[in-house]
């Protein structure tokens, strides 16, 4: 039979021989005393060394990197166990030095090894050395130890990130079905909650008593088109206080790009919102207490029309009752009455221009705004014994919001008529001076009385809201309102000083609104 | 998953073997350390890879080295071979070694020599026959060894622990010999076959 034909030729081969001569490995048969017995041809290939030229040698003669004493004690082991000891190449690196000829192994400068010591003749005391090359598999690893270091780098970079954010930034994460996913530990603390006792839950159900019809809808709607919604939004804490945000709704991708579910980026507007609110209620009580002014000044204003009206009645009464009341007379006092009380009117006309605020702005020529205002207080500094003076060139106009700015301006001409009668000062010629000049950039309004002064440290507060020197009659709103409106609605600088017995506020506006200051 | 449990004539069985398995690892051991050693009585039981993982992490008080080696055949799995700091610093010392290296080798080493010497007695008792392959040293820390995949192949495991004790030089190591269910199976069956035998 064909079969046991060729296992009897198989037989007469020295089958070992021929096999341990071409395998890719290097074999050493080793005595107790390191003397070579056996050197294959892949370690004759490898190093260069006949075997002819070290048979009974000793191999750490020939190799002087090796340990003998570690060597020695492995064969030992091995024979007295029967069973294989190793060098392993992660730890020993190679036992005997051959070179890497590779290019692509070049972070090794020889050939990595794994050996077995396997006992071979007990008696004799003989072992065989099996070299395994190890050296792709140790660069490999090399290769992976270094990337691995790399990759410890970038997740702890990317853990701290990740708790940073955490930390500090406001966002909760939910899949498709609504159920969230994560929530950051900065928005648990500001809500108050748990993550246990958000984590599952459906974010719509636990947002939606929050939330209106009309904004779910819009809010579902953006979900299903994967689009990204800002809005505003105020949720109610665990506590019950109520929390502002301004939200951006963001659909989430894996790395495959496929959509898994929204992120919400929150920024707690809270704070923002209530100051935004004071400022409003400041705006109110300053106008309720510029109101109350009015109405007091609009008497002012009557009174003198009121009586020149009851004197002119009271005139025809009596040229009636003496029979002197001829038709010219009763025309010249129709006349009279008829100017007064379209005096009266205008007067009306012009306090309720004043309370307007504007929405539009328009072109205003300065010294005629000033002129206005002055209308309004003219008597008041008559009867306090104050010179009114008004300097600068006659066509100065800005354009901006006219009764804001006069509203600014009798603000504080009245605060500087209110000095004088407040600080009882004696100067002699009280005096308030406006001065208006032209700049390149912008128009510059002074506004200069001698009343006293006012103290340094009392200078640097007088723009802050409910500050007042007034003590009862003082609302202390006046002051930063006009800082308010100057800066904020006419885009220009107020600024206050002191010297001496003179006070005097600048103001600074640009020609138009729209530029600003340039 | 079908447990498996020992019963107390096959613990018993196993118990003889490994007694005989250990004195010859430690004669060979004493030999090769040139220094007298002592075993504590193997403690043996078949136990879930949870519990395991919950014994190593006893074992993390103190530094250690840990080593593996896998052995095949007809009763297959791997030991594991703990050695703490100090032990193998006086390993060291006793072998006269130079380099931290050097040092891993010899650990490498002396679990080859447990390891090997246990199994193939406990493979000749049982009438089969083992091969090893290399031994390899852990360079994960131990508090790691929880995540690591290696113990996740096996469901439950014989764990056969004990203390290896070369008093003179103070080296002390911890051995388990832990192997998969199919093993475990074959295990039962040679057990019974030797006591069967015994009767």
């Amino acid at each position: 039979m064909a079969q046991n034909k060729t296992q009897q030729y198989i037989r007469t081969l020295d089958i070992d021989k021929k096999i341990v001569a071409n395998i890719d490995n290097g074999i050493i048969v080793l005595n107790q005393e390191l003397n070579i017995y056996h050197f294959n041809k892949w370690l004759e290939l490898h190093t260069g060394i006949k075997e002819y030229e070290i048979l009974d040698k000793k191999i750490d003669n020939i190799f002087d990197q090796i340990n003998s004493k570690t060597l020695k004690r492995k064969i030992k082991t091995a024979l007295r166990i029967q069973t294989p000891t190793f060098y392993t190449a992660s730890t020993s690196k190679y036992l005997i030095p051959i070179k890497v000829n590779q290019l692509n192994n070049s972070s090794f400068e020889y050939m990595q090894q794994d050996v077995s010591i396997i006992p071979f003749d007990e008696e004799k005391g003989l072992v065989a050395l099996i070299l395994t090359d190890q050296t792709i598999m140790a660069n490999t690893n090399a290769l992976l130890e270094a990337n691995m270091e790399t990759i410890k780098k970038l997740n702890a970079e990317l853990i701290k990130e990740r708790d940073t954010i955490d930390k500090k930034v406001l966002v909760i994460k939910f899949d498709k079905t609504f159920c969230i996913v994560d929530i950051s530990q900065a928005l648990l603390e500001l809500l108050s909650y748990n993550k246990e006792e958000l984590l599952g839950k459906n974010f719509l159900y636990h947002e939606k008593n929050q939330m209106s019809q009309d904004f779910q809808m819009r809010l579902v709607e953006s979900m299903k088109e994967l689009q990204v919604l800002e809005f505003e939004e105020s949720i109610f804490s665990a506590h019950g206080h109520k929390i502002c945000f301004k939200s951006t709704l963001v659909p989430e991708y894996n790395a495959n790009g496929t959509h898994i579910g929204f992120i919400i980026f929150r920024e707690n507007t809270t704070d923002t919102k209530r100051l935004a609110q004071s400022q409003e209620k400041i705006l109110a009580s300053s106008r309720s207490a510029a109101m109350g002014e009015m109405v007091s000044m609009i008497a002012h204003q009557w009174r003198q029309p009121l009586s020149l009206i009851n004197t002119i009645i009271a005139t025809l009464k009596i040229k009636k009752e003496l029979d002197k009341l001829d038709d010219e007379a009763i025309n010249e006092a129709f006349t009279k009455i008829q100017t007064t009380t379209s005096y009266l009117s205008d007067t009306i006309d012009d306090f309720r221009d004043y309370f307007k605020p504007n929405k539009k702005s328009s072109e205003i020529n300065i010294l005629s705004l000033f002129d206005n205002s002055i209308f309004f207080l003219k008597e008041e500094m008559h009867q306090n014994d104050i010179e009114y003076k008004i300097q600068g060139e006659e066509n100065i106009s800005i354009y901006t919001y006219r009764n804001e700015l006069l509203q600014s301006i009798i603000n504080i001409i009245k605060n500087s008529i209110d000095a004088f009668t407040y600080s009882k000062s004696d100067t002699l010629n009280r005096q308030i001076i406006v001065h208006v000049q032209k700049l390149a950039s912008h128009v510059t309004i002074s506004i200069q009385d001698n009343a006293g002064g006012i103290e340094k440290d009392i200078l640097k507060k007088v723009f802050e809201p409910y500050f007042s020197t007034k003590s009862k009659n003082g609302t202390g709103l006046g002051l930063h309102m006009c800082h308010t409106i100057i800066t904020e609605h006419l885009k220009g600088n107020i600024t206050m000083n002191s010297d001496n017995n003179t006070t005097t506020t600048l103001i600074e506006l640009p020609y138009s609104i729209l530029k600003g200051i340039k | 998953m079908q447990v498996f449990d020992l019963t107390e004539d096959e613990k018993d069985v196993l118990q003889e073997l490994m007694n005989v398995a250990y004195g010859n690892a430690t004669a060979v051991v004493a030999e090769m350390l040139d220094a007298f050693a002592s075993l504590s009585i193997p403690n043996i039981k078949v136990i879930q890879t949870d519990e395991l993982l919950a014994t190593f992490s006893e074992l993390k008080s103190e530094s250690y080295f840990f080593s593996t080696q896998a052995f095949n055949g007809e009763f297959k799995g791997e030991s594991a071979f703990f050695i703490n700091q100090t032990s193998a610093n006086n390993l060291a010392k006793h072998l006269e070694l130079e380099s931290s290296e050097d040092l891993d080798d010899a650990i490498l080493e002396l679990t080859n020599v447990l390891t090997s010497t246990l199994t193939t007695k406990l493979s000749q008792e049982m009438d089969t026959e083992v091969s090893f392959s290399l031994p390899s040293l852990s360079k994960i820390p131990l508090q790691e060894i929880g995540k690591t995949s290696a113990f996740k192949h096996y469901s439950q495991v014989i764990v056969i622990d004990t203390d290896l004790n070369f008093q003179d030089q103070q080296i002390h190591g911890k051995i388990f010999i832990l192997t998969k269910d199919e093993s475990i199976q074959w295990l039962k069956t040679k057990l019974n076959s030797i006591l069967e035998l015994l009767i």
